[in-house]
Protein backbone atom coordinates (compact mmCIF):
# COMPACT_ATOMS: atom_id res chain seq x y z
CA UNK A 1 0.00 0.00 0.00
CA UNK A 2 1.39 3.31 -0.89
CA UNK A 3 2.00 6.30 1.55
CA UNK A 4 2.21 9.39 0.81
CA UNK A 5 4.46 11.05 3.26
CA UNK A 6 8.15 10.32 4.03
CA UNK A 7 9.40 9.58 7.78
CA UNK A 8 9.11 12.56 10.06
CA UNK A 9 7.72 14.85 7.41
CA UNK A 10 5.50 17.93 8.62
CA UNK A 11 1.85 17.14 7.73
CA UNK A 12 -0.84 19.47 7.67
CA UNK A 13 -4.50 18.63 8.83
CA UNK A 14 -6.57 17.50 5.55
CA UNK A 15 -3.33 16.05 4.14
CA UNK A 16 -3.52 12.53 2.43
CA UNK A 17 -1.58 9.75 3.96
CA UNK A 18 -2.48 6.19 3.08
CA UNK A 19 -4.76 4.66 0.84
CA UNK A 20 -5.09 1.92 3.88
CA UNK A 21 -7.61 2.79 6.26
CA UNK A 22 -6.93 0.13 8.55
CA UNK A 23 -3.55 1.85 8.89
CA UNK A 24 -4.83 4.71 10.93
CA UNK A 25 -3.31 5.47 13.75
CA UNK A 26 -3.58 8.80 16.38
CA UNK A 27 -3.55 11.75 15.36
CA UNK A 28 -5.54 10.97 12.19
CA UNK A 29 -8.91 9.85 10.03
CA UNK A 30 -10.48 8.22 7.73
CA UNK A 31 -12.74 9.40 4.74
CA UNK A 32 -13.59 6.75 2.05
CA UNK A 33 -11.21 4.60 2.77
CA UNK A 34 -8.42 6.97 2.55
CA UNK A 35 -6.34 8.31 5.96
CA UNK A 36 -5.86 12.13 6.43
CA UNK A 37 -3.94 13.64 9.03
CA UNK A 38 -6.26 16.05 11.64
CA UNK A 39 -3.55 17.59 13.29
CA UNK A 40 -0.54 19.42 12.39
CA UNK A 41 2.72 17.42 13.32
CA UNK A 42 5.13 14.52 12.40
CA UNK A 43 3.94 11.79 10.33
CA UNK A 44 5.59 8.50 11.11
CA UNK A 45 4.53 5.10 11.27
CA UNK A 46 3.83 3.28 14.77
CA UNK A 47 3.19 -0.29 15.08
CA UNK A 48 2.31 -0.47 11.27
CA UNK A 49 -0.05 2.26 12.00
CA UNK A 50 0.54 5.80 10.19
CA UNK A 51 0.34 8.05 12.94
CA UNK A 52 1.15 12.18 13.37
CA UNK A 53 2.59 12.94 16.40
CA UNK A 54 1.42 16.50 17.33
CA UNK A 55 3.38 19.78 17.91
CA UNK A 56 0.81 21.09 20.19
CA UNK A 57 -2.38 19.92 21.94
CA UNK A 58 -4.10 19.03 25.08
CA UNK A 59 -3.39 16.32 27.17
CA UNK A 60 -4.18 13.26 26.60
CA UNK A 61 -4.21 10.60 29.35
CA UNK A 62 -3.01 6.94 28.14
CA UNK A 63 -3.58 4.06 30.39
CA UNK A 64 0.11 3.65 31.95
CA UNK A 65 1.41 7.40 32.01
CA UNK A 66 2.14 8.48 35.24
CA UNK A 67 0.73 11.98 36.53
CA UNK A 68 0.35 14.15 39.45
CA UNK A 69 -3.18 15.55 40.53
CA UNK A 70 -4.59 18.02 42.78
CA UNK A 71 -7.44 16.14 45.08
CA UNK A 72 -10.38 18.45 44.56
CA UNK A 73 -13.30 16.02 45.75
CA UNK A 74 -13.28 13.72 48.53
CA UNK A 75 -16.00 11.20 48.24
CA UNK A 76 -16.91 7.99 50.04
CA UNK A 77 -15.71 5.48 47.62
CA UNK A 78 -12.76 7.43 46.16
CA UNK A 79 -11.24 10.76 45.29
CA UNK A 80 -11.74 13.43 42.64
CA UNK A 81 -8.95 14.15 41.33
CA UNK A 82 -7.80 17.63 38.69
CA UNK A 83 -4.98 16.83 36.86
CA UNK A 84 -4.78 20.24 35.33
CA UNK A 85 -6.83 22.41 32.24
CA UNK A 86 -10.02 20.83 32.05
CA UNK A 87 -9.43 17.34 32.65
CA UNK A 88 -10.62 15.73 36.14
CA UNK A 89 -9.68 12.04 36.88
CA UNK A 90 -11.68 10.05 39.35
CA UNK A 91 -9.79 7.32 41.87
CA UNK A 92 -12.37 4.52 42.72
CA UNK A 93 -11.63 2.46 45.71
CA UNK A 94 -14.03 -0.33 46.28
CA UNK A 95 -13.17 -0.33 49.90
CA UNK A 96 -14.16 2.54 52.30
CA UNK A 97 -11.39 1.73 54.50
CA UNK A 98 -9.08 2.07 51.80
CA UNK A 99 -10.02 5.93 51.52
CA UNK A 100 -9.76 6.38 55.04
CA UNK A 101 -6.02 5.22 55.44
CA UNK A 102 -5.34 7.09 52.72
CA UNK A 103 -6.45 9.96 54.56
CA UNK A 104 -6.00 12.57 51.91
CA UNK A 105 -7.89 15.77 51.98
CA UNK A 106 -9.03 18.44 49.46
CA UNK A 107 -5.86 20.34 47.96
CA UNK A 108 -3.46 17.62 48.44
CA UNK A 109 -0.98 16.23 45.90
CA UNK A 110 -0.89 12.76 44.70
CA UNK A 111 1.52 10.80 41.76
CA UNK A 112 -0.30 8.27 40.40
CA UNK A 113 -0.85 6.33 37.06
CA UNK A 114 -3.56 6.15 34.55
CA UNK A 115 -5.93 3.60 34.46
CA UNK A 116 -8.21 3.97 31.84
CA UNK A 117 -9.68 7.06 29.99
CA UNK A 118 -12.33 7.37 27.77
CA UNK A 119 -15.83 8.50 26.92
CA UNK A 120 -16.81 7.65 31.00
CA UNK A 121 -13.83 10.05 32.03
CA UNK A 122 -10.24 9.13 33.42
CA UNK A 123 -9.75 6.78 35.88
CA UNK A 124 -6.37 6.61 37.93
CA UNK A 125 -4.94 3.42 39.88
CA UNK A 126 -6.04 2.63 43.06
CA UNK A 127 -4.27 0.54 45.78
CA UNK A 128 -0.61 1.01 46.30
CA UNK A 129 0.31 2.68 43.17
CA UNK A 130 -0.70 6.08 44.69
CA UNK A 131 1.58 8.27 46.16
CA UNK A 132 1.03 10.98 48.41
CA UNK A 133 2.76 13.96 48.42
CA UNK A 134 3.70 15.81 51.27
CA UNK A 135 6.09 18.24 50.48
CA UNK A 136 7.79 20.09 47.47
CA UNK A 137 7.21 22.73 44.92
CA UNK A 138 4.30 22.02 42.64
CA UNK A 139 5.40 23.86 39.20
CA UNK A 140 3.03 23.49 35.73
CA UNK A 141 4.14 23.62 32.21
CA UNK A 142 2.70 22.73 28.94
CA UNK A 143 1.84 19.39 28.64
CA UNK A 144 3.33 19.09 24.83
CA UNK A 145 6.80 19.86 26.73
CA UNK A 146 6.85 17.33 29.10
CA UNK A 147 8.60 14.60 26.08
CA UNK A 148 11.59 17.57 25.90
CA UNK A 149 11.97 18.26 29.76
CA UNK A 150 12.98 14.68 30.19
CA UNK A 151 14.69 14.57 26.88
CA UNK A 152 16.47 11.27 25.06
CA UNK A 153 16.08 8.60 27.36
CA UNK A 154 16.03 10.88 30.41
CA UNK A 155 18.78 12.89 29.54
CA UNK A 156 17.59 16.11 30.27
CA UNK A 157 15.65 15.27 33.60
CA UNK A 158 18.97 13.00 35.19
CA UNK A 159 21.05 16.34 34.29
CA UNK A 160 18.51 18.92 35.91
CA UNK A 161 18.71 16.61 39.01
CA UNK A 162 22.29 15.80 38.84
CA UNK A 163 23.19 19.82 38.92
CA UNK A 164 20.99 21.21 41.41
CA UNK A 165 20.46 18.14 43.20
CA UNK A 166 16.92 18.13 43.59
CA UNK A 167 14.47 15.23 43.53
CA UNK A 168 11.68 15.93 41.28
CA UNK A 169 8.52 13.85 39.84
CA UNK A 170 7.40 14.29 36.45
CA UNK A 171 3.51 13.79 35.56
CA UNK A 172 2.72 13.66 31.55
CA UNK A 173 -0.27 16.08 32.56
CA UNK A 174 2.14 19.00 33.03
CA UNK A 175 2.50 18.92 36.74
CA UNK A 176 5.96 18.62 38.18
CA UNK A 177 6.99 18.45 42.11
CA UNK A 178 10.58 20.00 43.17
CA UNK A 179 11.90 19.40 46.39
CA UNK A 180 15.85 20.24 46.85
CA UNK A 181 18.20 20.87 49.86
CA UNK A 182 18.15 24.36 49.32
CA UNK A 183 16.03 27.32 48.39
CA UNK A 184 18.57 27.92 46.11
CA UNK A 185 18.47 24.58 44.14
CA UNK A 186 15.17 24.54 43.72
CA UNK A 187 14.80 28.30 41.76
CA UNK A 188 17.92 26.74 39.83
CA UNK A 189 15.32 23.72 38.57
CA UNK A 190 12.05 26.15 38.18
CA UNK A 191 14.44 28.58 35.96
CA UNK A 192 15.07 25.53 33.92
CA UNK A 193 11.65 24.09 33.41
CA UNK A 194 10.95 27.54 32.43
CA UNK A 195 13.60 28.02 30.17
CA UNK A 196 12.92 24.55 28.27
CA UNK A 197 9.24 25.46 28.29
CA UNK A 198 10.28 29.34 26.83
CA UNK A 199 12.68 27.14 24.09
CA UNK A 200 11.56 23.94 23.68
CA UNK A 201 11.75 23.97 20.00
CA UNK A 202 15.21 24.61 19.90
CA UNK A 203 18.96 22.75 19.25
CA UNK A 204 21.55 22.60 21.82
CA UNK A 205 19.08 23.60 24.92
CA UNK A 206 20.84 20.83 27.34
CA UNK A 207 23.86 22.83 27.30
CA UNK A 208 22.04 25.76 28.09
CA UNK A 209 20.03 24.67 30.71
CA UNK A 210 23.28 23.08 32.27
CA UNK A 211 25.11 26.63 31.74
CA UNK A 212 21.82 28.66 33.34
CA UNK A 213 21.87 26.13 36.59
CA UNK A 214 25.39 26.46 36.84
CA UNK A 215 25.18 30.00 37.08
CA UNK A 216 22.26 30.11 39.51
CA UNK A 217 23.58 27.72 41.58
CA UNK A 218 27.39 28.83 41.46
CA UNK A 219 25.58 32.42 42.46
CA UNK A 220 27.11 34.04 39.07
CA UNK A 221 22.76 35.32 38.06
CA UNK A 222 23.45 37.37 41.68
CA UNK A 223 21.19 34.76 43.72
CA UNK A 224 23.01 34.48 47.31
CA UNK A 225 23.00 30.37 49.14
CA UNK B 1 -20.54 67.59 -7.20
CA UNK B 2 -23.48 65.94 -5.80
CA UNK B 3 -24.74 64.43 -8.88
CA UNK B 4 -21.37 62.88 -9.30
CA UNK B 5 -21.45 58.91 -8.77
CA UNK B 6 -18.38 56.75 -7.18
CA UNK B 7 -17.01 55.16 -10.04
CA UNK B 8 -16.36 51.25 -8.58
CA UNK B 9 -14.68 49.99 -11.85
CA UNK B 10 -13.65 51.85 -14.79
CA UNK B 11 -13.50 51.10 -18.80
CA UNK B 12 -10.69 49.18 -18.72
CA UNK B 13 -12.18 47.26 -15.61
CA UNK B 14 -9.90 48.34 -13.01
CA UNK B 15 -10.93 48.57 -9.60
CA UNK B 16 -11.42 51.35 -7.22
CA UNK B 17 -8.61 49.99 -5.43
CA UNK B 18 -6.23 49.60 -8.46
CA UNK B 19 -7.04 45.67 -8.70
CA UNK B 20 -8.11 43.46 -11.57
CA UNK B 21 -11.53 41.93 -11.20
CA UNK B 22 -10.27 38.37 -10.45
CA UNK B 23 -7.59 39.41 -8.32
CA UNK B 24 -7.30 39.05 -4.13
CA UNK B 25 -6.24 42.13 -1.64
CA UNK B 26 -2.32 41.22 -0.85
CA UNK B 27 -2.81 38.69 1.99
CA UNK B 28 -0.20 38.45 5.21
CA UNK B 29 -0.72 36.00 7.32
CA UNK B 30 1.01 35.14 10.81
CA UNK B 31 0.64 32.18 13.37
CA UNK B 32 1.27 32.27 16.95
CA UNK B 33 1.12 35.72 17.62
CA UNK B 34 -0.71 35.79 21.17
CA UNK B 35 0.92 34.27 24.34
CA UNK B 36 -1.47 33.68 26.71
CA UNK B 37 -3.90 31.75 24.03
CA UNK B 38 -3.61 27.66 22.88
CA UNK B 39 -3.02 28.61 19.43
CA UNK B 40 -3.63 32.33 17.60
CA UNK B 41 -3.08 33.91 14.22
CA UNK B 42 -3.54 37.13 12.63
CA UNK B 43 -4.50 37.70 8.88
CA UNK B 44 -4.22 40.54 6.79
CA UNK B 45 -6.11 41.09 3.85
CA UNK B 46 -5.68 44.55 2.49
CA UNK B 47 -7.06 46.78 5.11
CA UNK B 48 -8.81 44.39 6.59
CA UNK B 49 -6.85 43.16 10.05
CA UNK B 50 -8.03 40.15 12.07
CA UNK B 51 -6.81 38.33 15.09
CA UNK B 52 -8.28 35.13 15.84
CA UNK B 53 -7.32 33.14 19.29
CA UNK B 54 -8.10 29.79 20.27
CA UNK B 55 -8.35 28.53 24.34
CA UNK B 56 -9.35 24.66 25.14
CA UNK B 57 -10.43 22.48 24.84
CA UNK B 58 -11.19 23.85 29.03
CA UNK B 59 -13.91 23.62 31.40
CA UNK B 60 -17.27 24.76 30.47
CA UNK B 61 -18.94 27.21 32.05
CA UNK B 62 -21.73 27.71 33.10
CA UNK B 63 -21.49 23.80 33.40
CA UNK B 64 -24.92 22.89 32.58
CA UNK B 65 -24.55 23.46 29.17
CA UNK B 66 -21.42 20.63 28.79
CA UNK B 67 -22.73 17.77 26.15
CA UNK B 68 -21.57 14.29 27.32
CA UNK B 69 -20.60 12.87 24.09
CA UNK B 70 -18.63 16.09 22.47
CA UNK B 71 -16.42 19.29 23.14
CA UNK B 72 -18.92 22.59 22.82
CA UNK B 73 -17.69 25.19 20.23
CA UNK B 74 -18.08 28.64 21.23
CA UNK B 75 -17.14 31.34 18.85
CA UNK B 76 -17.40 35.15 18.91
CA UNK B 77 -16.96 37.50 16.31
CA UNK B 78 -16.22 41.15 17.80
CA UNK B 79 -15.19 44.49 15.99
CA UNK B 80 -13.32 46.40 18.10
CA UNK B 81 -14.57 50.18 18.60
CA UNK B 82 -11.87 52.02 16.06
CA UNK B 83 -11.78 49.03 13.94
CA UNK B 84 -14.41 51.06 11.47
CA UNK B 85 -14.82 54.76 10.48
CA UNK B 86 -17.34 55.60 12.84
CA UNK B 87 -16.98 54.32 16.32
CA UNK B 88 -18.61 51.04 16.98
CA UNK B 89 -20.31 50.78 20.38
CA UNK B 90 -19.11 48.14 22.81
CA UNK B 91 -20.57 45.45 22.93
CA UNK B 92 -22.12 42.80 20.65
CA UNK B 93 -24.65 44.35 17.91
CA UNK B 94 -27.02 42.04 16.01
CA UNK B 95 -24.46 41.72 13.58
CA UNK B 96 -21.80 40.23 15.15
CA UNK B 97 -24.13 37.75 17.19
CA UNK B 98 -25.16 36.47 14.15
CA UNK B 99 -21.33 36.43 12.35
CA UNK B 100 -20.16 34.84 15.87
CA UNK B 101 -23.52 31.85 14.87
CA UNK B 102 -22.14 31.59 11.16
CA UNK B 103 -18.88 31.80 11.94
CA UNK B 104 -19.02 28.85 14.67
CA UNK B 105 -21.57 26.48 12.44
CA UNK B 106 -18.54 26.82 9.52
CA UNK B 107 -16.14 25.75 11.89
CA UNK B 108 -18.17 22.55 13.70
CA UNK B 109 -18.22 21.02 9.98
CA UNK B 110 -14.28 19.92 10.36
CA UNK B 111 -13.46 20.40 14.03
CA UNK B 112 -13.40 17.20 15.49
CA UNK B 113 -15.73 17.68 18.24
CA UNK B 114 -16.10 14.57 19.70
CA UNK B 115 -12.29 13.72 21.02
CA UNK B 116 -13.07 16.14 24.09
CA UNK B 117 -16.45 15.52 25.70
CA UNK B 118 -17.46 17.85 28.32
CA UNK B 119 -15.30 20.15 27.48
CA UNK B 120 -15.71 23.68 25.76
CA UNK B 121 -13.17 25.12 22.37
CA UNK B 122 -13.61 28.80 22.45
CA UNK B 123 -12.41 30.79 19.18
CA UNK B 124 -12.47 34.61 19.21
CA UNK B 125 -12.15 36.51 16.07
CA UNK B 126 -11.34 40.07 16.55
CA UNK B 127 -11.55 42.51 14.35
CA UNK B 128 -8.64 45.40 14.66
CA UNK B 129 -9.75 47.32 11.33
CA UNK B 130 -11.99 46.97 9.10
CA UNK B 131 -12.55 46.69 5.27
CA UNK B 132 -14.54 44.08 3.83
CA UNK B 133 -14.52 40.64 3.81
CA UNK B 134 -14.08 40.59 7.79
CA UNK B 135 -16.14 37.09 8.42
CA UNK B 136 -14.12 35.44 5.45
CA UNK B 137 -10.91 36.91 6.77
CA UNK B 138 -11.94 35.83 10.13
CA UNK B 139 -12.81 32.59 9.28
CA UNK B 140 -9.33 32.27 7.08
CA UNK B 141 -7.96 33.14 10.32
CA UNK B 142 -9.92 30.87 12.97
CA UNK B 143 -9.34 27.99 11.12
CA UNK B 144 -5.29 28.72 11.49
CA UNK B 145 -5.46 29.41 15.25
CA UNK B 146 -7.53 26.09 15.72
CA UNK B 147 -4.80 23.87 13.70
CA UNK B 148 -2.06 25.75 15.83
CA UNK B 149 -3.95 24.86 18.92
CA UNK B 150 -3.29 21.15 18.40
CA UNK B 151 -7.01 20.84 17.77
CA UNK B 152 -8.08 17.89 15.55
CA UNK B 153 -9.69 19.32 12.32
CA UNK B 154 -10.52 17.38 9.06
CA UNK B 155 -9.00 20.30 6.87
CA UNK B 156 -8.29 24.02 7.18
CA UNK B 157 -10.67 26.96 5.87
CA UNK B 158 -9.95 29.21 3.52
CA UNK B 159 -12.99 31.86 2.88
CA UNK B 160 -13.21 35.07 0.08
CA UNK B 161 -15.97 36.67 -0.80
CA UNK B 162 -17.31 37.46 -4.52
CA UNK B 163 -19.98 39.88 -5.49
CA UNK B 164 -21.14 42.10 -8.57
CA UNK B 165 -19.94 45.53 -8.94
CA UNK B 166 -21.23 47.85 -11.51
CA UNK B 167 -21.86 44.47 -13.55
CA UNK B 168 -18.78 42.93 -13.11
CA UNK B 169 -18.32 39.59 -11.20
CA UNK B 170 -15.04 40.56 -8.78
CA UNK B 171 -12.99 38.75 -6.21
CA UNK B 172 -12.70 39.97 -2.23
CA UNK B 173 -14.88 43.30 -2.33
CA UNK B 174 -13.81 45.94 -0.66
CA UNK B 175 -15.51 48.29 1.98
CA UNK B 176 -16.96 50.35 -0.85
CA UNK B 177 -17.43 47.67 -3.03
CA UNK B 178 -19.15 45.53 -0.84
CA UNK B 179 -21.58 48.98 0.49
CA UNK B 180 -21.99 50.05 -3.08
CA UNK B 181 -21.94 47.18 -5.68
CA UNK B 182 -24.88 44.82 -6.13
CA UNK B 183 -24.70 41.97 -5.10
CA UNK B 184 -21.70 40.41 -2.29
CA UNK B 185 -21.63 36.66 -1.45
CA UNK B 186 -19.11 35.49 1.20
CA UNK B 187 -17.98 31.93 0.60
CA UNK B 188 -16.06 29.17 2.99
CA UNK B 189 -14.86 26.12 1.39
CA UNK B 190 -12.69 22.86 3.10
CA UNK B 191 -10.61 22.97 0.29
CA UNK B 192 -9.17 19.53 1.24
CA UNK B 193 -12.98 17.88 1.84
CA UNK B 194 -14.01 20.09 -1.31
CA UNK B 195 -17.10 21.12 0.75
CA UNK B 196 -18.68 23.82 1.30
CA UNK B 197 -18.72 25.27 5.01
CA UNK B 198 -20.73 29.24 4.41
CA UNK B 199 -22.32 30.59 1.56
CA UNK B 200 -24.62 34.12 2.12
CA UNK B 201 -25.50 36.23 -0.19
CA UNK B 202 -26.70 39.63 0.04
CA UNK B 203 -28.23 41.31 -3.24
CA UNK B 204 -29.16 39.24 -6.63
CA UNK B 205 -27.44 37.09 -9.15
CA UNK B 206 -28.73 35.68 -12.13
CA UNK B 207 -27.66 32.08 -12.61
CA UNK B 208 -25.46 31.83 -14.57
CA UNK B 209 -23.40 34.73 -12.54
CA UNK B 210 -23.81 32.35 -9.39
CA UNK B 211 -21.55 29.84 -11.38
CA UNK B 212 -19.41 32.60 -12.55
CA UNK B 213 -19.24 33.59 -9.01
CA UNK B 214 -18.64 30.32 -7.11
CA UNK B 215 -15.89 29.42 -9.37
CA UNK B 216 -13.53 32.90 -8.92
CA UNK B 217 -14.21 32.10 -5.52
CA UNK B 218 -13.15 28.65 -5.60
CA UNK B 219 -10.05 30.04 -7.40
CA UNK B 220 -9.28 33.07 -4.75
CA UNK B 221 -9.92 30.20 -2.02
CA UNK B 222 -7.60 27.70 -3.61
CA UNK B 223 -4.87 30.77 -3.48
CA UNK B 224 -5.46 31.83 0.07
CA UNK B 225 -5.68 28.22 0.95
CA UNK B 226 -1.58 27.61 -0.37
CA UNK B 227 -0.96 30.66 1.84
CA UNK B 228 -2.28 29.07 4.80
CA UNK B 229 -0.46 25.74 4.46
CA UNK B 230 2.89 27.73 3.30
CA UNK B 231 2.67 30.01 6.70
CA UNK B 232 1.66 26.53 8.93
CA UNK B 233 4.41 24.87 7.42
CA UNK B 234 6.95 27.95 8.08
CA UNK B 235 5.93 28.22 11.46
CA UNK B 236 6.30 24.60 12.47
CA UNK B 237 9.79 23.77 10.18
CA UNK B 238 11.90 25.13 12.89
CA UNK B 239 10.31 22.54 14.95
CA UNK B 240 11.57 20.14 12.94
CA UNK B 241 15.14 21.21 13.85
CA UNK B 242 14.26 19.72 17.37
CA UNK B 243 15.56 16.20 18.57
CA UNK B 244 11.97 14.60 19.97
Amino acid sequence: MPLYFSEREIVLPGQLLSDDSKRSGEGTYVLGNKVYASTVGFATIKNDKVCVIPFKGAYTPQPGDRVIGIVIDVKPNGFEVSLGRHLIATIRMPDKKEVQALNLKVGEVVYAYVKESGLRGVFLEAGEKIKKITSGLLVSMHPSKIPRLIGRRGSMINMIKKETGCDMLVGRNGFIVIKGPSPLSEYAAVSAIKLIEKEAHSQGLTERVENLIRSIIGGEAGYER
Amino acid sequence: MKDEKIRLINEEGIRIDGRRPEELRPLRIEIGVLDKSDGSAYVELGKTKIFAAVFGPREVHPKHLALPDRALLNCRYHMTSFSVDERKPLGMTRREIELSKVIREALESVVFLEEFPRTSIDVYVEVIQADGGTRTAGLTAASLALAEAGIPIADLVAAVAVGKVEGHIVLDLCDLEDKFGEADMPIAIAPRLNSIVLLQLNGRFSKEEFKKALELAKKGIHEIYQKQKEALKNKFSEVSLMEV
